[in-house]
């Protein structure tokens, strides 16, 4: 039994029972031996805050995604929410971001200070472009796409708007590492594109990570501040900030995985489309959008199904985890009740949450437990 | 001789085989985040501090962030605290949008309970006092101030792993109390981390909520919350310290104790009170020849250190308060002459007298 408020033990102990799992991590540090070595020699130099490794971290990422400066902080969470700080945001704001999104989205703006407000998604899950014009008031600060399951947002149009308005825009690039759209990768578009690092991510480390790119050297010398508790050197605050840091043993961790990215990335692609391939001829089954000019690096794998929650319990008994990202949209959270939403303000959203679910196509999968998932699938629909 | 102000790597050896071996079963495991170490953490960490809960978080900074959003102090609130601490005191109150007040502290670097009423206004919602260098604050008095008032009391307890007074451990005394576990801390981890203790089982619920998205099954947030968990990696080495750090706390304070009585006749040192034990996350002496002697102790290879030089409230962060030099005496004067000498868990009995004799060769006026 855990402890009052930690349901993660539960889960972990559910998802140990499946035979084709969704987390992925035993086999992918089934042999750690060679980041073991390197952090043998962290603690001999003892750099664990701020070390070595994070400078090393942040100039990789930037010549990876072609900015000018990237931060390394506590997790994806703090990269948000830091990057609206550093653009001002706060009390009597509001930024404009999408119902369909991880909680983190949301409570980055509210942690903030700011009020979030919705705009329903398009065709392709995220926020869609032309219902944001009508989000804005006089209030509004910022715009924070989600660039959901990896699938960039139509940031050549956002940018259009924002520009328009004179608003900021913050990247929720948590999915998307590597991801790109009319050329543009996610997270460079935006004043900052925000990442996580969490263990279940793409690039990811052991433990809770992330970080932010941007091009403004304004946004990186605040941010250089804010994440450090405002210090200027050892003795002088300039501002009261914050504590949120990447490790530098997590750093270390994200640099020996660097080097898979790429090719992590070509995989989780080639069982995406394997699995489209083959689910295509299931009526019940909408296949992920497939906007043009668009490389999406399937975070999830997200398909909408017909009957849906009974979908995900028929494949949970067969031992194939099946999950929902995620069943309840932002604006019907019960955190979101003092705003005053209600079923049917964003029905796109609403008809995603109640529809999606998601399948493995880590690069651990292998085609004979795809196609046992798409056997099960197709067996359930013929029930 | 040279001798380091801290050892990391010296402590480490010590644990070598028990936290590599944590790291290789976690990765194997591949269960980095709130899982069965933290838990064990935690359980150990409460026992220590006897208190019913203990909450693990991303770092220090944020166990008081969270502790006082979780008691719902914001915009509008005051909340008292020292301003000789590290600037994560004041910092976390400031994140909340409450206003930051300090309040002068005593000959024991601490909070004076004097002086509290001065700084206790209609808006006043909490104290906290800062337990500096493991020495607990003078809670017996803070808390019936705090009581006479209704404020809340959260202990800044970073430095004070291990400590009590009058029987009672830093940790026990506020509705919560927030430590670190940062790497040059008494118990550390390889990286950032926090803990958070209380004995208000709503509080523990509500804390365990704040620190993960606010998140109460995976499905639904109760309320918006944040992202502060401490790494099952980095519970796991805390885990192993929390085995010595009795040890390594004793040896902290043979070492203080051996310097006080070889140094008190040249320099001011402190002395614990009885019932006290303080548990020297920092051994400070004063003199008005402080940069003097730092100096001639470092051509001498001994590392020291000023913790801290400048008060939080004439820092540039807390020019919006308004206070200015001369707000706070006592603790300028302290900032102006406190040195930290090398102590630690691993520091040798020849090093501490390497320091001694260091000192006594300084020709003080």
């Amino acid at each position: 039994m855990s402890a009052a408020g930690n349901f993660l033990p539960d889960q972990y102990d559910r998802d140990q029972h499946m035979s084709i799992n969704h987390n992925y991590l035993v086999e992918q540090f089934s042999d750690s031996s060679e980041i073991l070595r390197k952090i043998g020699d962290l603690v001999t130099r003892c750099d664990y805050t701020l070390g070595r490794e994070v400078d090393e971290f942040e100039e990789r990422i930037c010549k990876l995604v072609g900015s000018k400066f990237a931060v390394g902080v506590g997790s994806g969470t703090d990269a948000l929410f830091l990057s609206l700080k550093a653009l001002g945001i706060g009390e009597g704001d509001e930024v404009i971001t999408t119902p369909y999104t991880f909680y983190a989205t949301v409570g980055a703006i509210v942690t903030a200070g700011a009020k979030p407000i919705f705009a329903d998604v398009g065709s392709d899950y995220n926020i869609d472009p032309g219902r944001i014009e009508e989000a804005i008031s006089d209030r509004t600060k910022a715009v924070l796409p989600v660039h959901w399951a990896g699938l960039p947002c139509d940031m050549t149009r956002i940018a259009n708007i924002a520009r328009k308005h004179g608003l900021s825009i913050v990247e929720d690039s948590c999915h998307a590492i590597l991801a790109h759209r009319d050329g543009n990768f996610a997270g460079r578009v935006g004043d900052t594109g925000c990442f996580s690092l969490h263990p279940l991510k793409n690039l990811n480390v052991w433990g809770d990570g992330g970080f932010l790119v941007t091009d403004s050297k304004n946004i990186y010398e605040k941010m250089l501040l804010l994440r450090n508790h405002g210090l200027v050197d050892r003795d002088h605050c300039s501002v009261f900030a914050y504590n949120s840091r990447l490790d530098t043993l997590q750093a270390i961790v994200a640099n020996h995985l660097l080097n898979k990215l790429e090719n992590l990335t070509d995989t989780r692609i080639a069982h995406a489309n394997y699995f489209d391939e083959k689910l295509a001829s299931i009526d019940e089954i909408t296949l992920p959008p497939h906007p043009e000019n668009v490389k999406q690096v399937y975070h999830l794998y997200v398909i909408r199904a017909k009957r849906r929650n009974e979908l995900q319990e028929f494949l949970q008994q067969q031992r194939i985890d099946a999950k929902i990202h995620y069943p309840v949209p932002m604006h019907l959270q019960p955190a979101s009740v003092k705003f005053g939403y209600s079923p049917g303000d964003f029905p796109n959203s609403e008809a995603v949450c109640d529809s999606v679910i998601s399948l493995p196509v880590h690069e651990f999968v292998t085609h004979e437990q795809q196609n046992l998932v798409v056997k099960k699938i197709k067996e359930f629909y013929a029930s | 001789m040279q001798v380091k102000f801290v050892d990391l790597g010296r402590q480490y050896s010590e644990l070598r085989e028990d936290i590599l071996t944590s790291f290789d079963s976690i990765s194997k495991s591949g269960w980095f985040v709130l899982g069965p170490n933290l838990e064990e953490f935690e359980e150990h960490f409460a026992a220590l501090c006897h208190v019913k809960h203990a909450i693990g978080v991303a770092n220090g900074s944020d166990a008081l962030l969270l502790s006082l959003l979780a008691l719902g102090i914001g915009p509008g609130d005051e909340v008292i605290t020292a301003p000789n601490s590290f600037v994560a005191s004041a910092g976390s109150i400031a994140r909340t949008g409450a206003r930051v007040v300090f309040s002068d502290v005593g000959d024991d670097m601490n909070l004076d309970p004097k002086k509290l009423a001065d700084a206790i206004t209609d808006r006043t919602k909490a104290i906290m006092p800062v337990h500096l260098t493991g020495r607990v604050a003078q809670m017996e008095e803070i808390g019936n101030i705090a009581r006479q008032n209704h404020l809340k009391i959260i202990e800044d307890a970073a430095q004070a792993v291990g400590a009590s007074r009058n029987g009672r451990m830093a940790g026990e005394f506020g509705i919560a109390a927030g430590f670190s576990l940062h790497p040059l801390k008494n118990l550390f981890v390889h990286g950032d981390g926090g803990v958070i203790t209380t004995s208000d089982g709503s509080l523990a619920d509500s804390l365990r909520v704040y620190r993960n998205h606010g998140l109460k099954n995976r499905d639904e947030t109760a309320f918006w919350g944040i992202n502060s968990r401490l790494d099952e990696i980095q519970a796991a080495i805390a885990v192993h310290k929390l085995k010595v750090l009795e040890q390594w706390n004793r040896r902290h304070r043979e070492i203080a104790c051996c310097y006080t009585e070889e140094l008190k006749d040249i320099v001011t040192t402190f002395e614990d009170d009885p019932g006290e034990v303080c548990v020297y996350h920092r051994y400070m002496i004063r003199t008005s020849q402080r940069n003097e002697l730092q100096k001639h102790l470092e051509e001498r290879g001994v590392e020291t250190k000023v913790n801290y030089p400048i008060p939080l409230h004439l820092q540039e962060a807390a020019r919006d308060l308004g206070y200015g030099v001369g707000s706070f005496p006592v603790c300028e004067q302290l900032a102006e002459t406190i040195l930290s000498l090398p102590v630690h868990s691993h520091l040798t009995d020849d090093e501490v007298n390497y320091v001694i004799q260091s000192i006594k060769s300084f020709p003080f006026d």
